[in-house]
């Protein structure tokens, strides 16, 4: 396939948090506003004159420093990412709003107001204490948890009009995107698709950590690019899966799999497009605000809630997504010593394998692609199975 | 009444005899660590290897 | 009285050098001395003079007549039991364990310490005989489906107020309370979770919970579960594991993680409410606040007498410590909360005796304590007998444990609404959420506690697998350091002594007293020794 015009752009944007788009907002006045967690709404951080910075932490190879704060034990996204604040990555930040979605996601964030490495007098830190279970209990949970320790520092700490009327902007911008990502990431769907999982990945990244105003026409561009973009003759993978898991912004990664056969069809990890680029419906009698918490809590696939719904729908999303998008098979990461999608893998495998029949393989991973040769082997003997079983008939 | 009592003291005596026989039994055992000992060496030995040939219905 | 100490002064003083604490004194032996190597089995148990030998007899012997009213209670179902469940052959290992827990023990903190384990011998057993009488796997009984089985790190005080229904904590039987008493055990259930592709680097006892889940050794009785999301994120996450392998309807207690900040009570209490109303939809039993009140009396009584003995526990002259003090809590707080009325007597004899103790001005151990500390120790400390070991080999004596400082507010016990409010603020502060969860501020407040309890040591166990300890690693020694603590970190893997021994938690201790504070421990037979093959 031919090139894509923006690939190298996009490539290079993904290099360093602060990328030259960043630099860009920042230079016009806008506050940037990080986050971790898909348990923070993206688009209360792009309310006029903020913009939302999920925080990646690329070519962040050694965690020298943060392992003495967080020891090497714990998980290696929450060691990247503390080690490149206390570097100075992240010194264009106004402020981090967290969540305490998981133990080391806590302390990480902790750390930002404990040690103080974001050299920015301006920048602060919350983090709001996330549901666990899909109700309506929980919803009024979150509801008072965004508007106590987002809506409300915006406001009063940097002066951000968090009025209605601006969330309902917010949302038709964030709904725009959503659009785009959704029909470029919906190509994937085509069984010879004009797309790699590798590319969709580096998109889906890009509107990420990107101001949207910046990044969105390019985005757009590269859409019309696509409508029109002549695929392989032939598929060229040999399988097609669905990536699911924890922390994966490393496209890097999508990549390692591709190479071993298998395209990357749709993506449900954190970071991923599956959940965070659904759009939000305001629906009648109810505030733009309600609407944001409401499609959140709904679309949120974390693997930290208990509820047997929230359970279930995580499995019937996957398998929505394999239908969907034609896989063969999935393949479920976790990030070392994350400990809720440790649990989550062997379940959803079990499920997926015994009693769903759909072929699963499990891995784990660190946050850097350092040694990959084993990871390697595994794809390629996974993809290998799926490939006889397409030559069986699906025996 | 001698009687009674005489009946009384030997009960009394039957009563004290058999404490005394219980205290210096399960005070031996006590001293002796006598219950642990075939707790450890016997009883455990034996249902671990029951339980190592139990066939568990193990699935999630 | 007198007469009889003038009585047996002369055999006491006779036998002293049987007495391993006299020997150790003397430089002559020690506590070690009377054990065959690595088993952990005693030769002989510990001679402590007359009276103390006496104390210590007696309460074995009570707690045999313990055991054995359970077995004549259901002897059929305690056979099926210990043939059927691999965790119930560990609970032989009770008075090994007991023996342990209280080595080098005399006086007051002795028979303190036997009042206390007696009281949870006698709950132990007398809840092991009601659920296997129950256990739908063995048949059933006429209470297996009036019971509640719940996640044990919720207090069952909530769920007193259904008359007639039985809250039982699954977990307790088959892993909470057995891995403390035999250390092999959860290793078992560790393996059969790991071989279904568990990491293994995830914390071992919610590990051991997966693995109980799905060897199916857990006890089968009730309508529902009650799940939680306490402590922490591998005890959310097991759940998910026992709710399918269990079967019953589940309603997850979702706790607030933030629980000392304003907007969490109303979340918590709404949480606890649902959970009350799903009880009653599947039990068709009415929630009866007058008999919540007549539990929460209890706990309040309790807690009452608890902060009491804290007042105690801040002088030299406190007659209950170490691990006398931090099991008995534990239990008494998360397993019993004003549930079991024998709970009551016990705390008011033995809040009798601190008193008594406090005005003679007694000092526990022969008042050869060093260091007073602080510990930060969930279950590792009681399988190596942590707090025993550390005094009688150290001097260091452990005044208060992170589990005793769980929930201590009052409840209200005539108004429902008001009641609400002060058990939701009671169930938030569960075991080891207190301080694990919820941010900084409620892990930082260790210091606090250690300040006033007027500790000049902290002793943090850090298990390798927690991510909520591992995550403030380095800032807690930068606080020690700062406040002028003396701070050790004593590595474990919780349940999985495999990983990390117990005499490698020990020499965490071993290396800090006598590197850095360059102290000669009071007994150099417990300094180093093999018990890799004890319970």
């Amino acid at each position: 396939m031919k090139d894509l015009k923006h690939l190298i752009y996009f490539e290079n944007l993904l290099q360093d948090a602060q990328n030259e788009l960043v630099d860009q907002a920042k230079a016009a006045g806008q506050y940037a506003l990080g986050y971790n967690c898909y348990y923070i709404p993206e688009v209360l951080l792009n309310l006029p004159g903020c913009f939302s910075s999920r925080l990646r932490a690329p070519r962040c190879t050694s965690t020298d420093i943060a392992g003495y704060y967080m020891t090497n034990r714990s998980c290696p996204y929450a060691r990247s990412i503390l080690e490149r604040a206390i570097e100075g990555g992240y010194n264009y930040l106004d402020a981090l709003f967290g969540a305490e979605s998981c133990a080391t996601m806590d302390r990480m964030e902790s750390h930002f107001f404990l040690i103080n490495p974001v050299k920015n007098d301006r920048f602060f830190v919350t983090q709001v204490d996330p549901p666990m279970k899909g109700d309506s209990i929980n919803l009024e949970y979150y509801k008072v948890q965004l508007r106590v320790k987002v809506l409300e520092p915006l406001k009063e700490r940097l002066g951000v009009d968090v009025s209605d009327e601006a969330i309902r902007t917010a949302v038709e911008k964030h709904n725009r995107l959503c659009r785009v990502i959704t029909e470029i990431g919906s190509l994937r769907k085509l069984p010879n698709p004009p797309i790699t999982g590798y590319e969709f990945h580096v998109i889906q990244l890009v509107s990420q950590v990107c101001p949207h105003d910046l990044i969105l026409p390019y985005l757009e561009e590269t859409l019309e690019e696509l409508k029109t973009r002549e695929p392989e003759e032939k598929f060229p993978f040999r399988a097609r899966v669905v990536l699911v898991g924890s922390e994966v912004d490393d496209p890097d990664f999508t990549k390692l799999i591709e190479t071993c056969g298998a395209m990357v069809v749709a993506d449900r990890y954190c970071f991923g497009s599956f959940p965070s680029r659904e759009q939000i419906e305001i629906q009648e009698g109810e505030t733009a605000f309600e609407a944001v918490c409401r499609t959140y809590l709904k679309w949120n696939q974390c693997a930290r809630f208990m509820d047997g719904g929230k359970i279930d729908q995580r499995h019937d999303e996957v398998e929505r997504l394999v239908k969907e998008f034609g896989a063969d098979g999935i393949i479920y990461e976790n990030m070392k010593f994350c400990e809720f999608w440790s649990y989550e893998k062997v379940l959803a495998s079990n499920i997926f394998i015994n009693e769903r029949h759909i072929p699963t393989c499990t891995i784990e991973k660190e946050y850097a692609l350092g040694a990959v040769g084993q990871l390697r082997t595994r794809f390629q003997a996974f993809i290998e199975s799926l490939e006889i079983k397409q030559i069986q008939g699906g025996k | 009444m001698k009687k009674f009592m005489k009946a009384f003291l030997k009960v009394l005596g039957k009563i004290l005899l058999i404490g005394l026989i219980g205290f210096v039994a399960t005070f031996t055992l006590y001293i002796t660590n006598g219950e642990n000992k075939l707790i450890y060496y016997v009883v455990r030995p034996f249902l671990n290897k029951h339980y190592d040939s139990q066939v568990r219905d193990r699935r999630i | 009285m007198k007469l009889l100490d003038k009585i047996i002064a002369p055999v006491d003083k006779a036998l002293e050098r049987f007495d391993p604490v006299k020997k150790s004194e003397k430089g002559t032996g020690g506590l070690r001395d009377r054990y065959y190597d690595k088993t952990g089995v005693a030769k002989w148990r510990e001679w402590r003079g007359v009276k103390d030998t006496m104390v210590d007899y007696a309460a074995w012997l009570n707690n045999i007549l313990a055991m054995g009213q359970m077995v004549a209670s259901a002897p059929i179902p305690i056979l099926k039991g210990f043939w059927e469940y691999r965790w119930m052959g560990s609970y032989l290992g009770t008075f090994m364990f007991i023996d342990r827990l209280f080595e080098g023990f005399r006086g007051p903190e002795l028979k303190i310490a036997h009042m206390n384990m007696h009281a949870i011998v006698q709950s132990l057993t007398k809840r092991i005989a009601f659920a296997l009488k129950n256990d739908a796997r063995f048949g059933g009984g006429p209470d297996t489906l009036n019971i509640i089985p719940y996640d044990e790190t919720i207090s069952p005080l909530w769920l007193m107020g259904f008359k007639g229904l039985y809250p039982f904590p699954m977990q307790t039987l088959p892993e909470f309370i057995i891995c403390d008493i035999d250390q092999h055990i959860e290793p078992y259930y560790i393996d059969v979770a790991e071989s279904f592709g568990l990491p293994a680097d995830v914390c071992s006892r919610c590990a051991a919970e997966t693995g109980v889940a799905i060897d199916d050794a857990f006890v089968k009785a009730g309508r529902v579960m009650l799940s939680t999301n306490m402590p922490c994120n591998a005890s959310e996450s097991t759940s998910m594991f026992q709710r399918r392998r269990i079967g019953l309807p589940d309603f997850a207690v979702t706790l607030a993680m933030q629980h000392n900040k304003p907007e969490a009570l109303p979340y918590s209490r709404a949480t606890l409410e649902a959970g009350i109303k799903f009880v009653e939809e599947h039990y068709g039993v009415k929630y009866d606040w007058n008999e919540f009140f007549k539990y929460a009396r209890l706990i309040n009584e309790q807690n009452t007498i608890e902060l009491e003995k804290w007042e105690y526990f801040k002088t030299p002259y406190s007659a209950l410590c170490g691990i006398a003090e931090t099991l008995y809590r534990l239990y008494e707080w998360q397993s019993v909360n004003g549930a079991e009325p024998h709970f009551n007597r016990n705390d008011r004899k033995v809040i009798k005796i601190m008193r008594k103790c406090y005005e003679e001005k007694h000092q526990p151990f022969g008042g050869k304590t060093r260091h007073r500390a602080f510990l930060w120790g969930p279950s590792s400390v009681y399988y190596c007998d942590f707090p025993t070991w550390i005094q009688n080999c150290w001097g260091i004596n452990i005044v208060l444990n992170m589990d005793s400082t769980m929930g201590y507010n009052m409840i209200n016990t005539d108004d429902p609404d008001k009641a609400m409010d002060d058990l939701t603020k009671l169930e938030e502060k569960a075991t080891m959420r207190h301080h694990a969860v919820g941010g900084w501020d409620n892990y930082n407040a260790v210091w606090d506690w250690a300040k006033r309890f007027n500790c000049d040591m902290v002793l943090m166990n850090d298990n390798i697998a927690c991510n909520g300890t591992l995550g403030f690693h380095a800032l807690m020694e930068e606080q020690a350091r700062d406040l002028g603590f003396h701070f050790i970190f004593v590595e474990h893997d919780l349940q999985d002594s495999r990983t990390i021994s117990r005499q490698e938690m020990r020499n965490c201790v071993n290396k800090y007293m006598s590197v850095v504070l360059n102290e000669t421990p009071l007994d150099p037979t417990l300094v180093e020794f093999d018990d890799a093959d004890a319970y």
